[in-house]
């Protein structure tokens, strides 16, 4: 019943009341859409503010405006945003993934160990490293969809098995011997400019992008998180759907681990856990982005770009370290709080009756 | 009826000039007077304003000023009611989803809505829930365990208990007061989610209830409960009251008259006397079908033809299509075309050209936060259209999304809103819509227009007798015996997992099927 969604009806038998009817719906989404672009783009726009506040702000402005304080972001954040894109596939299919951090970790360590240790060349032991983060995706996501397992529970259960795993063959001790200097050229190296890092986090979003946002697989992901059930109906094999998604989470976080080793030149012993979360901010932060309550690549860049200016930022004005992740967590709340109350303001009642569902 | 005994007792429930606006008015200037010992029935479409007016009479929704509501002898500005104030004057309401939680028990759902009694101890006494519990279904005449979890109901206990809950439910509790007098029930679809033949057993309560002096508002989409049933009739178009009077004063063309706003033109379909296709080579054909609650069945269907499957609920009816569409393991034959089909999924059969429609709108086909171009292009979108192109944005599909609306009659704001944004009627539009536009060889519908007002049904009978006349295959199950038999070219009748009647041509009668839907039982009595 649309009593509480009271739509003008068009009477096709009086041409001009109909005109009008049309006219005033037209008006209605040209605000809409106004108010929308707000909605839609708020975030970029507070990027934007908070970089001018800093690039101003005496304690910080100097060195914040600096082209080498852009460039350490760039790079500092090329690796966060790769695990953030990593996450966002299973998530457009509906999916949290909390083993991307553990994943890139290990696949860090896999290039390392294969390279530095037992002498493997430098594109075998990437390649192998691919590999690794494929099969784990691939584990993950045969549980998952084909068992069945709660998402949380076995991406959370895989995450600890690999920190665990992590540890006990680096010993706690980094692996710093031995990693190929072309790898940790990449990390520190420039092309016109811009940190290669930054570069290949750029190629791997645009390819992330064209497979999610131009490709049918990646409209079968975010109808499988949409309602999987009539994705089913529609034909489509959604617990294969939800195994590639995995697979390719996985890979992912496997460039990213990579990408790890080159930026720090060392494999640490560290779990990647404490990657985890600006990923995840950074990811549900787009959702506020372009489609709302829908991850995009587009969304995430945005919301790595917030991260990464809040860090940056912060660090300089000489705050505690408190301060980021407090900030950080409440952007995030205050977000998805936005996004829920945008939603329910652009349609009333239409939540309501969603919900009766 | 008694309407004329009847007639003289002051009303349980009057409003007048009440009226909602919103952005618009949805509600307008409506008087309304439910009488002690009747049953009325309130109709009118999608967007009507019956929601809104039960809101209103609920307290939920604070109508406008300047009207009064009157429940329980108390006359009052309609502005100062409140829910209090409608439960003080004895109403009480049974919504459409019923708000029964299926893991609990029947006693603890009578709790959480009326209130869980204490112990000495002050804490809750499972020993008093269960008694009153136990008071109230048998005041209401279920005999049933207060200890039932409310999932493992048929549905129409699941509603018995409901009204059960709303009449009885708070007796004997704290600060309660006395429910001997007569109350006004209301009840929001009651029979919408119910298969056929368990809407009898509700009807007859609601008329017990009647009976007891208590006064029942009810709001239907089928037409047949309303003269079954009611002893007055408002229908209500645009907010305001189209039509009234005594429930023996209308037939279906009157109802849909006052719903429309204009007199229906005569019903086109004529069934046609023999299958169209010119050899009689079926289109699909199944045979020995074993799966779920099939105990081999046989069916064939031509391009062309509209086939209606009857039956009880568990009579095989979903099993039947869910098997057709490869969602349900099944052993037996399928052919297409006169080639074996292999369905051992859905993806099978869609890329065979069968479609279906499913019963569950909601849970099994609307992307309610998409917009609704994607909706209709969903079966593109998702697999590329024709030839996988790798980079598509969705443009053409955007594109196409105006044309299918104005194609399939369906009635939105604009295309990119949300799904959810639109009526059921409308939604169930975009879902077929969405089938129609690839022109399926096989189409299956599953209960096609339950839950949508007559105008929106008819629309949709309207674009099932175009995709047949398309070339089409169409198997439609519906418990809804009316619409097997306006639509239906064929009717196939199950019985306990197997096909007990075929009806073709003047034999498709809601009588016909009816009888052979009793199954086995029926037709060895008939045997003997």
């Amino acid at each position: 019943m649309t009593t509480t969604d009271p739509s003008p009806r068009t009477e096709p038998r009086s041409q001009p009341r109909r005109a009008a009817a049309e006219q005033v719906t037209a008006d209605r989404h040209a605000r809409r859409a106004l108010s929308g672009l707000g909605e839609r783009y708020g975030l970029l726009l507070l990027v934007v503010l908070m970089a001018v506040v800093f690039s101003v702000l005496p304690e910080s402005g100097e060195a914040f405006r600096s082209v080498a304080n852009a460039r350490a972001i760039a790079a500092n954040q090329g690796v966060g945003l790769v695990v953030a894109l990593a996450l966002l596939l299973p998530l457009a299919a509906g999916h949290f993934d909390f083993s991307v951090g553990a994943v890139a970790a290990s696949s860090s360590l896999v290039t390392a160990a294969l390279s530095a240790q037992h002498g493997l060349p430098l594109m075998v032991a990437v390649v192998a490293a691919e590999g690794f983060g494929a099969l784990v995706g691939a584990l993950l996501g045969w549980l998952v969809a084909y068992l069945e397992i709660n998402p949380f529970i076995s991406t959370l259960g895989a995450a600890t098995l690999l920190g665990g795993a992590i540890f006990a063959y680096t010993g706690g001790l980094q692996i710093t011997n031995g990693i190929p200097p072309q790898l940790t050229a990449v990390g520190s190296s420039q092309v016109l400019g811009v940190p290669v890092i930054a570069v290949v986090a750029a190629a791997v979003a645009v390819a992330v992008w064209l497979l999610t946002a131009r490709t049918a697989f990646g409209r079968r992901l975010y109808a499988v998180g949409s309602n999987a059930r009539a994705t089913q109906l529609l034909g489509v094999d959604v617990r294969r759907t939800q195994l590639l998604a995995f697979v390719g989470s996985g890979t992912v976080a496997g460039i990213g681990g990579v990408l790890l080793l080159a930026r720090q030149g060392a494999a640490t012993s560290d779990s990647g856990m404490s990657m985890l979360f600006p990923a995840l901010t950074a990811v549900l932060l787009g959702t506020i982005v372009v489609d709302l309550g829908r991850p995009s690549v587009p969304g995430t860049v945005v919301g790595i770009l917030f991260v990464a200016v809040i860090v940056s930022g912060l660090a300089l004005v000489g705050a505690p370290a408190w301060v980021s992740p407090v900030f950080n967590g409440a952007a995030l709340l205050l977000a998805v709080g936005f996004a829920r109350l945008a939603r329910t303001r652009s349609g009333p009642g239409r939540s309501g009756r969603a919900r009766r569902a | 009826m008694a309407a004329g005994a009847v007639a003289a007792q002051p009303p349980l429930v009057s409003v007048s000039h009440l009226s909602k606006t919103y952005a618009t008015r949805v509600v307008d200037d409506v008087h309304l007077q439910v009488l002690p010992g009747q049953v009325h029935a309130l109709l009118g479409g999608n967007g009507s304003g019956k929601s809104t007016l039960l809101k209103m009479v609920a307290g939920v929704v604070v109508p406008d000023p300047g009207g009064t509501i009157t429940v329980g002898g108390a006359e009052h500005p309609s502005e100062a009611h409140s829910p209090a104030l409608a439960a003080a004057g004895g109403l009480r309401f049974v919504h459409q989803d019923l708000a029964l939680v299926d893991q609990l028990s029947i006693a603890e759902n009578v709790g959480l809505a009326s209130g869980f009694p204490r112990g000495r101890t002050g804490l809750v006494s499972a020993r008093r829930l269960r008694e009153r519990t136990a008071q109230a279904l048998a005041a209401s005449g279920l005999d049933l365990h207060p200890d039932t979890p409310a999932g493992a109901l048929r549905p129409s206990e699941r509603a018995l208990v409901a009204i059960a809950r709303a009449l009885h439910g708070s007796r004997g509790l704290q600060g309660a007061q006395d429910d001997d007098g007569p109350l006004a029930l209301v009840l929001d679809e009651p029979t919408a989610s119910l298969p056929v033949d368990e809407v009898d057993r509700l009807l007859a309560s609601m008329a017990a209830l009647r009976d007891e002096g208590h006064a029942l508002v009810f709001v239907s989409h089928r037409l047949s409960e309303v003269t079954a049933v009611a002893d007055h009739v408002t229908v209500l178009r645009d907010g305001r009251v189209a039509d009234e009077g005594p429930a023996a004063d209308f037939d279906e063309a009157r109802v849909v008259e006052a719903m429309t706003g204009h007199a229906r033109a005569a019903v086109h379909h004529v069934r046609r006397p023999a299958p169209t296709g010119a050899t009689g080579a079926p289109r699909l054909r199944a045979t020995g079908l074993t799966g779920g609650a099939l105990r081999g069945v046989d069916l064939e269907v031509r391009a062309g033809e509209v086939v209606g499957i009857g039956g009880l609920a568990g009579s095989g009816r979903t099993s039947l299509l869910r098997a057709l569409f490869g969602d349900l393991p099944a052993t037996g034959a399928v052919e297409l075309d006169g080639r074996p089909l292999v369905l051992r999924s859905p993806r099978d059969a869609v890329r065979a050209g069968i479609a279906l429609v499913p019963e569950d709108r909601l849970r099994e086909a609307a992307f309610l936060d998409r917009p609704i171009w994607e909706n209709l292009g969903a079966h593109r979108l998702l697999f590329g259209g024709a030839g996988s192109r790798l980079v598509s944005s969705g443009a053409a599909e955007r594109r196409a999304a105006p044309g299918l609306v104005r194609r399939f009659t369906v009635r939105a704001p604009s295309t990119v809103a949300p799904l959810g944004a639109l009526s059921g009627g409308n939604q169930q539009k975009v879902v077929m819509a969405r089938w129609l536009s690839t022109e399926p060889r096989v189409l299956l519908l599953d209960e096609p227009s339950q839950g949508v007002d007559a105008v929106a049904r008819e629309e949709i009978h309207r674009l099932v007798r175009e995709a047949a006349d398309g070339g089409a295959a169409v198997v439609v199950v519906s418990s809804d015996l009316e619409e097997l038999e306006a639509l239906s070219d064929r009717v196939v009748v199950l019985a306990d997992g197997r096909v007990a009647a075929e009806l073709t041509g003047e034999a498709v009668t809601r009588h016909a099927i009816t009888v052979h839907m009793q199954g086995t039982t029926h037709r060895n009595g008939a045997a003997a």
